[in-house]
């Protein structure tokens, strides 16, 4: 059958792989965050949005929610520039 | 060293892979019916109990096989079914306190766990470790350690509350 | 050997059981599992056929690789004409079913014919009996499976049932297997409820013999490493799916009152961790379980630990519970989630579904064209836990005007409740979307557009699109196993290339389904999980057959095919709202309001759009109208079709 030794895209791509570390949630930012070991908080210095951290195991941090109110303040803003008029989102 | 097989119940996620595994390893079918552990499982409140044999000291399986084909191995200390010997009777079967004996009705004769020979694959392909190969000498001790541990958890808040 | 099930015909009306064999040529060209289904449901179902009528098959299988010695093939596919939607009725389940099925015998079950009272059918290595099921009629699913074990005196009989909303022809009622394993989509629960039959009940102890089994067993190990060792399995197996839920509304994803919000805020309560804690204070520090033979385990186990239903075992909640008693209403109460997941468990009724119904009966409800006087006084508005509970049960049992006329599913409702209330109605060809927000996202939104059972991520999402992986990366991924040089972007704002990659997708799930893999062990949230390269190794050291990656990819777009021949036989046309492969006008009208600054103020372009349309039927070889042409037929050895060959 086919050759044992090849790798498959799949398996090469395992070698990317990076621990200890997540992504900004903003996918065009997507900048990689490296929370220090522990850590319940941590902001994107890039696209200033902020996050609290949970840890699935201690090498593997996930984000586990925005921090609203930063996060809420920063969407108000960007929606005002874009469509030049305050949100209505008051609920 | 002599080793055994631990169950740790409380782990087991219930997806039969070690029995899938069993039948593939000793049968080279699939088929849980032919697997040496089993998990026993109360799906209405989620729990889910492997079952395997304990490889018993004084084994009831074989002081009742008229034929004495069930013997201890002298290297790992499991006990065989020497299918030379078998005449499927299953008075094995019946003697068994934990269910642990199996008839295969293709053979028509018995089966048991074998350890794998020393490398269980229950084992091997249980990612939660439910089921764990240890040395004799540290099973009670592993044990003993998670005992502890909870106890002095249980101390620490007690002392917290007080 | 897997290649020896049997496939088995079983007409209720007559009583008749007929058994065939599977051909060997029939294995190579349509795999198995959905693809296989696929072929029957388009050979056996009369054109135009009613969905509630005895004539319509429903069509039950496992995969090509079920029960073998391979990770996770624990899926049972489910087929017929749907009675939501009229179009292809298609569902998928995991747990413990397949694999019976597969012990006792069979890959396929082909079921036709009404009977005259309930019944249910007994599998017992290769034979099929059909017994009576009068005293299970009206019971929960859970309660009808433990009460066939006890008839039968096996407790490793596993049952297939519908629950009451499966008896009470509720459009979207479910199948269900175990606990929560839920075949949900598209009503197939509804069919066998049409059908008098409360369940299918299989025990099987038959081999399934492995073609190689020391290579089969070693592979297995490096197969499942390759799939734990991805980080959002690891995640799945610690939190379940809720762990996408709650990450998709960080950023802004999740369908919210209905589709007025793409964000709920302030969640923190069902947030997944927040679930987590309850399932370890409930069940204990390892609260997770799996289907068989799988090692991500990944969903929760849990018990409601407050309100009418304290105590109550149940497991999960996944993505769709949260989104459909969480975002979808704007309730922010765990209680309300538990206990709304458990009630549509022991419905038996698809949580999807059903949340996108009662939200959008609560937004019709703000905007008055639903008053008091249709809710019979329910305060059916945005928040309100009570009344969508209530309307749970409504809707399950028909009880009152509007829990019958939602009930009837979201395009007979709207005719019904009238006035602009379809414009309201986030559906696709009849079916409501997942409670994912896809207007940042063009990928997305062409794959729920597109999808071949209607409003569906689990057909063709790109859902990597949204990592952003390096454009190299990507040509590794979609340019294999045919090669692909059009353009690619990793933007997921982006709607280039994103037309391959939905078509690239539709292929792989597509796969995973004849095989009966679970969609986690493969490219669909983790981009190094096995594809179209990983399988042939699996297969032939499991079954013997050979297959090239490339026969892989033509049987799955072989099957796809079939499933849009079958839709264009009933009915869908490419621009019909109900019918068609178009999404709801608010998608292109109503900007995102929440989320990550690039995701707000983001819609869909409708001209854009259309473009992506005509390239994803351009990838095909459909024409402008999304009809495969003569070419592509005869490519895909298709232009005979209808040939019952089985």
């Amino acid at each position: 059958m086919a050759e044992q030794q090849k790798v498959s895209s799949s398996e090469s791509l395992r070698s990317t792989r990076t621990f200890g570390k997540v992504r900004c949630h903003n996918p065009s930012c997507m900048g990689r965050l490296s929370p220090s070991p522990g850590s319940k908080e941590i902001s994107c210095p890039t696209c200033g949005m902020t996050y609290r951290l949970f840890w699935v195991t201690p090498e593997l941090p996930r984000i586990r929610g925005p921090v609203w109110d930063v996060n809420r303040k920063l969407a108000q803003d960007t929606l005002a520039k874009k469509t030049g008029a305050p949100d209505g989102d008051s609920q | 060293m002599e080793k055994f097989l631990t169950v740790d119940a409380d782990k087991c996620t219930g997806c039969r892979l070690c029995e899938q595994v069993c039948s593939v390893m000793h049968e080279g079918v699939s088929n849980p019916a032919k697997s040496r552990i089993q998990v026993v499982k109360w799906e209405q409140e989620g729990v889910y109990i492997p079952v395997i044999c304990k490889q018993c000291e004084d084994a009831p399986c074989m002081n009742v096989c008229p034929v004495r084909a069930i013997s201890r191995d002298p290297d790992f200390g499991f006990l065989k079914v020497d299918q030379e010997v078998c005449i499927g009777c299953r008075s094995c079967v019946g003697i068994c306190p934990f269910g642990a004996m199996g008839y295969n009705p293709t053979t028509r004769q018995v089966f048991k766990c074998d350890l794998c020979g020393g490398d269980p694959q229950c084992v091997r392909f249980c990612e939660v470790n439910a089921v764990e190969f240890v040395p004799v000498d540290r099973v009670s001790a592993q044990k003993k350690r998670r005992g502890a541990a909870r106890q002095s958890a249980a101390e620490r808040q007690a002392t917290a509350l007080g | 050997m897997a290649l020896d099930r049997k496939i088995a015909y079983i007409n209720l009306s007559t009583r008749e059981v007929e058994i065939k064999p599977i051909p060997l040529e029939m294995r190579k060209k349509f795999i198995g599992g959905r693809g296989m289904d696929a072929y029957l449901l388009y050979n056996h179902a009369p054109e135009g056929c009613d969905p509630l009528g005895p004539e319509n098959p429903l069509i039950v299988s496992g995969g090509l690789l079920t029960a073998t010695c391979a990770s996770a093939t624990a899926r049972t596919h489910v087929m017929a004409k749907s009675p939501l939607t009229g179009l292809l009725g298609s569902c998928n389940m995991g747990g413990f079913f397949a694999p019976e099925l597969a012990w006792a015998g069979f890959h396929h079950l082909v079921i036709t014919g009404k009977a005259d009272k309930p019944v249910y059918l007994w599998i017992h290595n290769g034979d099929i009996e059909i017994r009576d099921a009068e005293y299970l009629w009206g019971k929960n699913s859970t309660d009808t499976q433990w009460a066939i074990r006890n008839e039968l005196d096996d407790q490793e009989v596993k049952s297939m049932v519908i629950g009451q909303a499966g008896e009470n022809l509720v459009t979207y009622a479910c199948v269900m297997t175990g606990i929560k394993n839920a075949g949900g989509r598209t009503g197939m629960g509804c069919v066998m409820g049409s059908k008098n039959l409360k369940a299918v009940a299989v025990r099987g102890t038959m081999d399934v013999k492995i073609a190689h089994p020391k290579d089969a067993l070693e592979h297995n190990k490096k197969f499942i490493d390759q799939i734990t060792s991805a980080k959002v399995n690891q995640i799945q197996g610690a939190l379940g799916t809720p762990f996408i839920w709650g990450a998709t509304n960080c950023w802004g994803g999740v369908r919210t009152r209905n589709f007025q919000y793409n964000q709920m805020e302030y969640a923190d309560e069902i947030e997944p961790e927040a679930i987590d804690d309850i399932a370890t204070e409930t069940m204990g520090p390892h609260h997770m379980t799996g289907c068989f033979g799988c090692q991500v385990h990944c969903r929760a186990q849990y018990k409601i630990q407050s309100g009418l239903y304290a105590g109550k075992y149940d497991e999960g909640p996944e993505y769709t519970s949260l989104g459909a008693f969480g975002a979808e209403p704007d309730c922010k109460s765990a209680e309300t989630v538990l206990t709304g997941n458990h009630l549509v468990n022991q419905y038996g009724v698809d949580n999807l579904e059903i949340g996108s119904m009662i939200a959008w009966a609560m937004e019709l409800y703000e905007l008055g064209i639903l008053t008091q006087k249709e809710t019979e006084g329910i305060d059916l508005r945005f928040g309100n836990d009570e009344a969508l509970l209530q309307m749970v049960h409504n809707i399950c049992t028909r009880t009152g005007w509007l829990g019958n006329v939602l009930a009837d599913g979201g395009i007979p409702a709207a005719e019904k409740i009238g006035k602009n209330s379809f414009d309201y109605l986030i559906q696709v060809k009849g079916m409501n979307n997942l409670h994912s927000d896809e207007r940042a996202t063009p990928g997305l939104a062409l794959n729920i557009a597109t999808a071949s059972r209607g409003s569906d991520h689990l057909r063709s999402r790109p859902a990597i699109d949204l990592y952003h992986l390096p454009e190299p990366v990507l040509r590794k991924i979609y340019g294999s196993p045919v090669p692909y040089d059009g353009p690619l972007s990793s933007e997921h704002t982006e709607y280039i290339g994103k037309p391959w990659q939905v078509f690239w997708q539709e292929n792989v799930y597509m796969a995973v389904d004849c095989l009966g893999i679970c969609k986690y062990h493969t490219v669909f949230l983790g981009a190094t999980l096995p594809n179209f390269e990983d399988w042939p190794e699996v297969i032939y050291y499991n079954t013997g057959l050979e297959f090239t990656p490339k026969e892989i990819w033509d049987a799955a777009e072989r099957c796809n095919n079939l499933e849009r021949l079958f839709n264009l036989r009933e009915g869908l046309t490419r621009n019909d709202p109900k019918k068609g492969d178009t999404l709801n006008h608010r998608y292109f009208d109503e900007p995102c309001r929440r989320g990550a600054p690039d995701v707000i103020g983001k819609k869909i372009d409708r001209d854009k759009f259309n473009v992506m349309i005509d390239e994803f039927y351009d990838h095909h070889g459909w024409d402008k109208e999304g009809v495969p042409t003569s070419e592509t037929l005869q490519r895909l050895g298709l232009e005979n079709e209808p040939t019952r060959l089985l």
